[in-house]
């Protein structure tokens, strides 16, 4: 086995050289366009601060960094920006104590953005304007003062982004060689692609579902994503269908294994009627949810095999390694 | 008094060459275990510009290599929970010891030579009692185990001695495991992770730990600086999403964490695999599982990061620094990372300066 890795390591195959510049055109430029859009008609939606013209951007946002999310190198990772846009797990409450924070203290940062992006990334992003828009508390001139400057922030760091984007990183994956300081070989571009489509995957088992499936003895509801703005599926599904998206367009070639995982996997998520993922703690409803995740880990698999194995992408020797 | 043949015979047994230095054996500034491509092991030899000085068969995964102060020897030791551990003339190739742990001991990967390069310790963990020691060995008398002493803690991980002293740091990382039952953790509970100073003679002149609320911070990999503090990389065994920072640094007494801005800490996966302490002063850490490496200033923290995928092994070298990936790069650490060698090698968890 290892024999065939590295063999395939030597000699990348030329149908997957072509899916790079794909990726870049019809994936990353477009879903960050949106993005961008998106949060920008967010910051539009909170100037009256009415509730239902905020949810409605909110989820259009929130949809819309879905198509994104798993782009995780490159602009977003040279300027930090991640956590900043969702700061998600979130295991000891970081987004409810920094936003009681803010409130006690009726910080005047709210009123600059220069200021405001300087406050604790946990109350900048989506998951604080989740919990502005969806937990009980008392609504005040600051508060809505808040939810401004927090959808402000996200939708300059969504601008930064897709600007970085446009006018340089999409040039340097797509232009790689000895003269490009950030990919150095076509095979360099294609793993950092890779390793995205593998991240996010492992991302959507571990985390978006593992976290609240727990244990069968310990199921942990509230560690859904999104849970309380009911989106903890939505964002499953919108993760895979980008995800697919991403496998597709690196392949450049027909992935069947791959396609099948997918829509599978996408079918079954659409089957369950459970928003918030609030089905763990049930044992009969739980057992959908498990099955969903065994889809994910079947796509991962399928992936491994017909895109990883041909761009000669071994696990990680030290990674996989503790010590 | 012996005479000449017999003085002779005597230094080809016990492998000591004694006109032979590092020169000899390709000019080598580093050392790390590898994989080729055909699923075997080495050690190797990295010269400063990413080219390799010599490559010698190991029986297994290596995890960790020391080498001599002055020869042209190094012992790489087997990855935990391993029992053997190799003396190898860099020069010839040829296996000079085979170093097996004592009955009721296993090595954890890491060792160190004394000062004078007479004694060589190794961490080990007895099993029965789950007490990390520290294994001495005689090289003038062949390698032979001459007795050991606690490491001051449980898991004992990597260890070095300080550069210009007597003194041996080790990272006790806390983590109780056993042989029968692999790596699984046994006192996720209980653990309670140390830095220990002792003197060669296993006097222990110091310990210092992490605040209590921060004992699953398991310390496991450790870094020498030329002022006699020490750089320590951590492991988060809690949730990884609630990891605190992960690089420290001790020094006066006292060990405390490097500032460190919550999206740097999360990037690291909850994992520090290598530390370094550069020669100007600032640290370099790598994680593997986050493929990032990291630098921080001692004072300041955090300054910045460079991602390459499986990166590991890292050490100082000339004014800067030198990395090694699972993909068989070689990189040059200054204000970014720079590819200087590609091979076809999977270098495994440590690079070491010699």
């Amino acid at each position: 086995m290892k024999h065939l890795l590295w063999a395939a390591l030597v000699a990348i195959p030329t149908t997957l050289a072509a899916g790079v510049s794909t990726v870049v055109t019809d994936h990353i430029l477009p879903a960050h366009a949106r993005f961008a859009a998106a949060t920008q008609d967010l910051a539009a939606a909170t100037e009256a601060c009415d509730q239902t013209e905020m949810r409605a951007g909110y989820h259009a946002a929130f949809d819309a960094w879905m198509g994104v999310n798993h782009i995780q190198f490159g602009p977003i990772e040279a300027e930090g920006l991640s956590l900043a846009i969702a700061f998600w797990p979130d295991p000891k409450n970081q987004t409810e104590k920094a936003l009681a924070r803010l409130i006690a203290a009726e910080d005047p940062a709210v009123h600059d953005p220069a200021q405001f992006a300087e406050v604790s990334v946990a109350a900048q992003g989506l998951m604080a304007l989740e919990s502005l828009l969806y937990t009980e508390r008392e609504e005040t001139a600051y508060t809505c003062a808040l939810t401004q400057a927090v959808a402000g922030h996200l939708a300059r760091n969504a601008t930064r982004l897709e600007t970085a984007w446009r006018e340089s990183h999409a040039d340097l994956l797509t232009d790689p060689g000895p003269e490009n300081d950030t990919y150095k070989s076509q095979a360099e571009a294609q793993r950092v692609l890779y390793t995205a489509l593998s991240t996010g995957l492992e991302f959507l088992h571990d985390q978006r579902l593992g976290r609240p499936l727990g244990t069968f003895d310990r199921p942990r509801p509230k560690r859904a994503e999104a849970r309380r703005s009911e989106r903890s599926l939505r964002n499953i599904t919108l993760s895979l269908q980008a995800l697919q998206a991403l496998a597709i367009a690196l392949a450049g070639e027909d992935i069947p294994k791959s396609q099948m995982a997918f829509a599978d996997t996408l079918a079954r998520a659409g089957a369950l009627d459970d928003p918030a993922l609030q089905g763990v703690a049930d044992p009969a409803a739980r057992f959908r949810i498990e099955v969903l995740q065994q889809g994910v880990a079947a796509i991962q698999r399928a992936v491994a095999e017909e895109i990883g194995a041909a761009l000669g992408v071994r696990a990680g020797f030290n990674a996989l390694d503790g010590d | 008094m012996p005479n000449r043949r017999a003085f002779l015979a005597g230094l080809l047994a016990s492998g000591m060459t004694a006109e032979l230095s590092w020169a000899d054996a390709g000019g080598p500034s580093h050392l790390t275990a590898a994989m080729r491509p055909d699923g075997t092991y080495v050690l190797v030899g990295v010269r400063p510009g990413g080219e390799l000085a010599f490559t010698q068969p190991l029986p297994g995964r290596g995890h960790a290599a020391v080498a001599h102060p002055a020869r042209p020897e190094a012992v790489a030791f087997a990855r935990r929970p391993g029992t053997y551990a190799l003396v190898i003339d860099c020069v010839s190739g040829r296996v000079l010891q085979h170093l097996s742990a004592p009955a009721g001991h296993h090595f954890y990967g890491h060792g160190a030579f004394s000062a004078d390069g007479l004694r060589l310790f190794t961490t080990e963990n007895h099993i029965a009692s789950g007490q990390g020691r520290i294994g001495i060995w005689a090289r003038e008398d062949g390698y032979a185990r001459v007795g050991d002493m606690s490491s001051g803690g449980i898991g004992p991980h990597e260890m070095l001695r300080l550069p210009g002293q007597a003194t041996l740091a080790v990272a006790n990382g806390g983590l109780l495991t056993r042989p029968e039952t692999g790596r699984e953790k046994l006192n996720l509970g209980t653990m309670r992770p140390n830095l220990t100073l002792m003197r060669e003679e296993g006097e222990i002149m110091a310990q210092a730990a992490l605040p209590e609320a921060l004992h699953h911070s398991s310390l496991r990999h450790i870094a020498g600086r030329a002022d006699g503090s020490v750089a320590c990389g951590f492991q988060w065994e809690g949730d990884p999403f609630d990891s605190p920072a992960l690089v420290g640094l001790y020094r006066d007494g006292a060990l405390h964490l490097l500032d460190s801005p919550p999206q740097a800490t999360r990037r690291l996966n909850a994992y520090v695999g290598s530390v370094a302490g550069l020669p100007d002063g600032r640290i370099a850490v790598t994680s593997p599982r986050g493929g990032v490496v990291q630098v921080f200033d001692p004072t300041l923290g955090f300054l910045s990061q460079s991602p390459q995928a499986d990166i590991c092994g890292v050490a100082a070298s000339g004014g800067a620094g030198l990395a090694t990936d699972g993909l068989g790069g070689v990189h040059h650490v200054g204000e970014r990372l720079t590819r200087i060698g590609q091979h076809d090698l999977a270098f495994d968890n440590h690079l070491v300066a010699i």
